[in-house]
């Protein structure tokens, strides 16, 4: 198999060291079925052990490897080498979030986000399991299948300005998560997501730029799910509006 | 996440020039800019119908004749589109329709609500000017 050169400029951030991130370029041999990657971890083992990023499954599983990719968000394990043949991969943290070393982003706020939209099955009363398993037709399965793909890469947080204007912003994928479970039929817990989805820095902050959607690697429409969640909570207000006894 | 306090994080600002990065951030922006047009038309026409309701329907017909407004309309129209295009499709994602066991695809929305736009404006100049 032949072997072409690929040049990647990787953005070197030492806090130790240095007060600002600046660019280092590489040369890379590669082959054909090579990814961006692989080029990361051959600089890593052949030129430079210093450099830093998190990789886990190499296979679009895990959601470790998140970058900015010539600016555009993707998993540099799905990314392959060839497509970029000719010219400076620029290789850079994910966008709008802060940059503890590296290609390595703090993670934290993200973290803190999915936790609070409680993504687990709320039951306001939980049955023994020998009563057997919660059941669910596939219709039901339907609404929000597409919406548990999410691998949490956060690369739609990457690709979404409102976010990086805004960090409260809950964002693209918790808010996917929530309306997962907020459209899951065996799920009790919609009074309990509803004012975490509907405060003031929850789905409503969304103009609808629509670039999360775009760069998802599995599927996912968060975009949508925000959407549909403001309809949600729209047709609650006025229900309850108009029945407040019973309007849920 | 362990000791990430010891040395500081590089914070990035999000640059102005932000959406000319990709077509789509870029589309984006010209919804945002063009909701200003379709505001201003918004109290273009709401400016008319109080000449009418206070006066005559000929004062209303005279101020939208006006080659200025004439000519703000056009351009209008043409960012109105754009909006109602952008929407009706989402629409069609966000809501679509069962029917049977299938559901209706977003473009179907679109066609929908543009015919349905095209019905609801031709009765609004037909109630306004024509009759």
């Amino acid at each position: 198999m032949s072997q072409d050169i690929a040049t990647i400029r990787v953005t070197r951030y030492r806090p130790e060291k240095d007060s600002k991130p600046y660019f280092q370029e590489y040369k890379v041999p590669y082959r054909q079925d090579m990814v961006v990657l692989d080029a990361l971890n051959y600089i890593k083992a052949e030129i430079d052990g210093s450099l830093t990023y998190r990789w886990s499954c190499r296979m679009g599983v895990c959601g470790s490897c998140g970058a900015n990719i010539d600016g555009e968000p993707k998993l540099t394990c799905a990314s392959f080498l060839h497509d970029f043949k000719g010219r400076t991969i620029t290789v850079e943290p994910m966008a709008n979030f802060p940059v503890i070393k590296d290609l390595v982003v703090d993670m934290e706020d993200f973290m803190e986000k999915l936790v609070k939209i409680k993504p687990w099955i709320i039951r306001e009363k939980e049955t023994p399991p020998e009563q057997g398993e919660y059941k669910q037709s596939a219709q039901e399965l339907e609404r929000y299948s597409q919406f548990s793909s999410c691998i949490n890469c956060m690369l739609c947080y990457a690709a979404c300005p409102i976010y990086g204007l805004n960090e409260k912003f809950l964002g693209p994928a918790a808010t996917a998560l929530a309306y997962r479970y907020i459209e899951d039929s065996r799920d009790e817990g919609k009074d309990v997501r509803f004012p975490i989805v509907h405060e003031m820095e929850g789905v409503w902050e969304c103009t609808l730029v629509g670039e999360c959607s775009v760069v998802c690697p599995k599927g996912v429409d968060p975009m949508l799910a925000i959407q549909k969640t403001k309809i949600l909570g729209a047709t609650n207000a006025i229900k309850s509006l108009l029945m407040p006894r019973g309007g849920r | 996440m362990g000791d990430t306090s010891r040395y500081p994080e590089h914070r990035r600002k999000l640059s102005p020039r932000w959406w000319t990065a990709n077509r789509h951030y870029a589309m984006y922006m010209v919804r945002e800019w063009t909701s200003l047009f379709v505001a201003v038309y918004s109290l273009i026409f709401i400016y008319g119908l109080s000449l009418w309701a206070t006066g005559s329907r000929a004062n209303f017909l005279n101020f939208l004749k006006n080659p200025a407004i004439v000519g703000f309309s056009l351009v209008a129209l043409v960012f109105i589109m754009y909006h109602a295009v952008t929407w009706f499709y989402l629409l069609g994602a966000i809501s679509p329709i069962k029917i049977g066991r299938s559901k209706t695809k977003p473009w179907q929305a679109l066609v929908l609500n543009l015919i349905l736009l095209v019905v609801v404006s031709y009765l609004a100049i037909w109630l306004l000017v024509l009759r």
